[in-house]
């Protein structure tokens, strides 16, 4: 197995070069123009964001918004030329797309939508989200089956169908939550939010993210096996996903007022990018529990050839944190901006910010074990797996056991 | 022997020492665990009745009830500050030394230990063009030239100043923790409950186990306050109308909602919560002793009417305008009704057991839409989770059904009649055409349906008469939390600080490559080595693409 591969095919290179360059800039101006209409525009806070983003004064915004910035990048490009390489710009394109092809997929979807005289509060079985979520819940189960197949038959075609099932997985369900926030107004204007209010609509949020940045270390490391651990927590997740389902905690709810805030919009997906990345790195960690046993055990394995070698594993655990870690930080922050503005305060020792502190300073400790102590390997695997742990009890049994200002994401 | 100077020092080193820190990191986590799991600042008197007396003063005595207030948890924040500072004063200086200076020569030894490492034998000229190349593929790095001997070192390093992210970090979490402390020191927050139309200037927040009070230096008038609903009924928007009066003059007027404060001289004042603010209440007192008396009486939420005759009292708690409820049979889907306005009152009376009522305005109109009469929520215990609904029968905001009932009641117990259907029918009969004369109600079964459920209920009821609300003039209280806090804007700074640098420290990391040539048997041997300080396989990858573009232009290989 190599070490690492690039992705040095004719796709990559679209994500290089002018037109990688030009389309960030667009992004970067789609994404400035949102927030300006956010912040500028008058009628933002009395009128539901998403009906306005859809209409044409928001297209005008981050249209405009957006020819400008790839003017811009384009100039730039002219001026210096090394930004041609940038590989910021080839990393982040390729996000960017997906978020695109996800709204484009949110948008088909919405054509299957019922007429707005079937659409009924009391009964939101009728939704289309709701069958999409199904669709990404089998293709994430398949997923998960196809990785661990793809362990003993390395050769086979089954491993691509597993990366591939991942992938349409994951764009299934962002764009169900997508339609689900549009969903949310053609139930009621005034019911209409962003769909990250639940731990319902959080838990799909996690699979996705969870599932690409699962996918982006794949891609550029070649390590395939380690998919095998990490969808199989999707695949869990997916489960508990279908039983909050079944006892009616998929509806759509009004807010309460407490959620009432942009920051919303902000503060929860970032967690959960931390939130996702940590599980990605739990799943690095009994990769490479799983590889270190079979070596003891038996360094002939067949399966041996497939994994990624013990060192390797240990980088990727380290490098899921690295992603996660900042941005675990920058959402923990935001929480406290939020709650500065909503609670006056911004820190109550709530159990939920206890929480998050929590898992910050265990991941911070791994960090410091690793960096200044030269710790690796073995413990560390233990450790990530360990932290991911403390993760889910943050994330879910906060909601479930203890109480406190954050109760509203608790199972009602 | 140690002097007391070695003494500090030793004290020092540990302190700086990343053992302690990370010892700190994993106390500090298990502590906080504790204060999540035990609930915070709750009553006395609950932990007393959870806990038993024992460990009630074990716990408290080790502040376990405001941990994250108690002297040893703040202790424990004070070594982490400690540590931060001499873990930071030590490696300081010693980074900033490595950043400025890059030799670029290496030693054999230190070229073994490379774990990138690649080489090429090459004729003089060639040597010149990779050289060049070198440069060109690494366009934005800082390159340096030295020459020691026969060898000729090129250094060229990106990222170089990786380690002010540490730098950068640490600082911060040193200045947010010094923040905290300033909010703390020099901050207050507390509750304030203004009724619509009053003002106050107080706020009252807990300390340890105390309530403590705090004079503001302006006072909040509440002008008005309301709630909107969702169409199921949620509440959406809790909004109060304040007005600050400072020094006796009315400064500023402004609405706020959740998540939207309002500002002044330093102080933030959010919407927190609602309730009564004592709107006043009248009640109809529907006797019960069949001489069909009704009077009407005024009070208001929180006091407590007392009626010097008979020596019952009615003390109103509560008051809600609007009552919605899930109106659905089990298993249906939900149907969510506003019942209207309700007030909950205690009674109490010679000889009556206290009962906690909730009496409804109006009338019980069913899924039907069949008028079923007035109704009360009743509870012996006087909790509200143990109310049962008491079906009085008659639809009591309708004098006539009340005078029907009396008539009717006169009626049967003057009638001789033996057989009790015909009995009944005849008094019913008389009944109607007493209170109504020659135009009976159009639904006479309803008025009947409501007469028989009243006798069968009116009669069991224990007291001199029933309390109904008749009407009411509501006022809210607005509760307001009201804080200032002078260390938010340092936590602000420390938390931007801490962002910058932790993409510093992973996002940019130091990568050094080196370019060696030697002279060896009259050519030149050429060897690529390259070192990153953080994420290896990335950079192992960028390496060998380098090599690869350097070997392209000039040919051959050896390995
Ligand atoms: C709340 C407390 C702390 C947090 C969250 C924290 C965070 C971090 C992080 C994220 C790293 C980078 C790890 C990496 O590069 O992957 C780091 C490195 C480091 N920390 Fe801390 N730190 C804390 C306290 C301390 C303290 C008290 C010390 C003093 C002993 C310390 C000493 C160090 C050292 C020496 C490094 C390695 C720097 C390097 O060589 O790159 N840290 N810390």
């Amino acid at each position: 197995m190599r070490a690492t591969t690039m992705d040095s095919n004719r796709l990559g290179s679209l994500n290089r070069g002018w037109t990688g360059l030009v389309r960030f800039g667009a992004y970067l101006g789609v994404m400035l123009g949102v927030s300006a209409m956010a912040m500028f525009d008058k009628s933002y806070g009395e009128s539901p964001f998403l009906l306005e983003l859809l209409s044409m004064k928001g297209v005008l915004w981050y249209g405009s918004a957006a020819l400008l910035g790839a003017g811009l990048a384009a100039i730039l490009g002219a001026v210096r030329p090394s930004l041609h390489e940038s590989r910021l710009v080839a990393n982040l394109v390729p996000w960017l797309d997906g978020v695109l092809l996800m709204i484009g997929l949110a948008f088909a979807w919405a054509a299957f939508e019922p007429a707005a005289s079937q659409i009924d509060y009391e009964d939101q079985s009728n939704l289309v989200s709701g069958r999409v979520i199904m669709a990404m819940n089998v293709v994430f189960l398949f997923s998960a089956i196809s990785y661990i197949a793809h362990l003993f038959a390395p050769e086979s075609f089954i491993g691509r169908l597993a990366t591939g099932s991942a992938y349409v997985g994951a764009f299934l369900g962002g764009s169900a939550l997508l339609l689900r926030w549009y969903e949310s107004y053609l139930i009621d204007v005034e019911i209409g939010h962003a769909p990250v209010s639940n731990l319902y609509e959080v838990f799909i949020l996690l699979f996705c993210v969870t599932t690409f940045v699962y996918l982006a270390l794949e891609r550029r490391y070649q390590a395939r096996a380690m998919g095998a651990f990490v969808m199989t927590l999707v695949a869990v997740g997916v489960f508990f996903g279908i039983w909050l389902d079944s006892v009616g905690q998929a509806d759509i709810k009004p807010l309460v007022p407490a959620l009432q805030s942009y920051w919303m919009k902000i503060h929860v997906p970032l967690n959960f990018v931390g939130y996702g990345a940590f599980a990605v790195a739990c799943g690095a960690g009994m990769a490479y529990l799983f590889r270190h046993r079979l070596e003891a055990r038996n360094s002939q394995s067949r399966l041996l050839r497939v994994f990624p070698t013990l060192e390797q594993l240990d980088q990727l655990a380290y490098k899921s944190i690295a992603i996660g870690f900042p941005a675990f930080t920058l959402a923990t922050i935001l929480g406290a901006a939020w709650a500065a503005e909503a609670w006056g305060g911004y820190w109550s020792w709530d159990p939920k910010e206890t929480w998050a502190l929590i898992v910050w300073l265990v991941y911070g400790a791994y960090l410091h074990a690793r960096i200044s102590h030269g710790w690796h390997g073995k413990a560390l695997a233990w450790w990530a797996v360990a932290g991911f742990l403390v993760t889910v009890f943050c994330f879910l049994g906060v909601n479930m056991y203890l109480s406190g200002l954050h109760s509203y994401g608790r199972l009602s | 022997m140690n002097s007391l100077g070695d003494v500090f020092k030793s004290i020092w080193v540990r302190l700086g020492s990343m053992s302690l820190a990370i010892v700190l990191l994993v106390v500090l986590s298990i502590a906080s665990v504790i204060g999540t799991v035990l609930l915070q600042n709750q009553d006395q008197g609950d932990y007393l009745q959870q806990f038993g007396p024992l460990w009630y003063w074990v716990f408290r005595s080790l502040g376990l009830f405001d941990m994250y207030h108690s002297w040893w948890f703040l202790t424990l924040l004070g070594f982490l500050m400690l540590s931060l500072a001499a873990c930071l004063w030590r490696n300081v200086p010693r980074m900033l030394k490595e950043m400025r200076s890059r030799h670029p020569w290496l030693s054999e030894r230190a070229m073994d230990r490379f774990r990138l490492k690649q080489q090429w034998l090459l004729g003089e000229e060639e040597v010149a063009s990779i050289k060049q190349r070198f440069r060109e593929v690494l366009a934005g790095w800082e390159f340096k030239e030295a020459a020691e001997g026969d060898m000729h070192f090129i250094r060229a390093d990106k990222g170089r100043g990786n380690k002010w992210g540490y730098i950068l970090v640490h600082a911060a979490l040193l200045v947010i923790l010094i923040g905290g402390w300033v909010s703390v020191e020099f901050g207050f927050r507390g509750d304030m409950a203004v009724p619509e139309g009053q003002s106050e200037d107080e706020i009252s927040f807990l300390q340890g186990t105390e309530r403590k009070y705090m004079k503001m230096p302006f006072s909040v008038r509440c002008n008005s306050f309301s709630i909107d609903f969702f169409p199921t009924g949620a509440p959406k928007e809790f909004r109060s109308n304040l007005t600050i009066i400072d020094d006796g003059k009315e400064v500023l007027t402004q609405d706020i909602i959740v998540n939207e404060p309002l500002y002044y001289k330093g102080v933030r004042i959010y919407q927190a919560s609602f309730g009564d603010g004592g709107s006043k209440i009248r009640f109809r007192l529907f006797s019960l002793d069949g001489s069909a008396k009704v009077r009407d009486i005024e009070t208001r939420v929180y006091e407590t009417w007392k009626d010097e005759n008979s020596g019952v009292s009615i003390e109103v708690t509560d008051f809600k305008p609007f009552n919605v409820e899930n109106m659905a049979e089990p298993g249906q889907p939900k149907n969510f009704r506003d019942l209207g306005p309700a007030v909950e009152y205690i009674l109490r009376g010679p000889g009556l057991k206290p009962v906690k009522i909730k009496a409804f305005m109006q009338p019980f109109i069913d899924n039907d839409g069949i008028n079923q009469g007035s109704f009360l929520l009743v509870s012996l215990s006087g909790d509200a989770k143990d109310y049962q609904p008491v079906s009085l029968g008659l639809d009591l905001t309708n004098e006539d059904e009340w005078r029907l009932f009396h008539a009717f009641y006169r009626h049967l117990s003057a009638s001789k009649i033996e057989d009790a259907k015909q009995r009944n029918l005849l008094a019913f009969r008389a009944a109607l055409a007493e209170v109504y004369g020659d135009h009976p109600p159009e639904r006479v079964q309803d008025a009947a349906m409501h007469v028989l459920q009243a006798m069968r209920m009116l009669p069991k009821l224990p007291w001199p008469y029933i309390p109904m609300l008749e009407d009411f003039d509501q006022v809210y209280y607005t509760g307001l939390q009201l804080a200032k806090d002078p260390g938010m804007n340092i936590v602000w700074v420390g938390s931007a600080l801490l962002v910058l640098g932790l993409c510093i420290m992973f996002y940019m990391p130091h990568r050094k490559l080196w370019l060696v040539i030697r002279p060896v048997d009259g050519r030149m041997r050429v060897f690529l080595l390259g070192m990153a300080n953080r994420n290896e396989m990335a950079f192992a990858h960028h390496f060998n693409e380098i090599f690869t573009k350097l070997t392209r232009e000039s040919g051959r290989t050896i390995t």
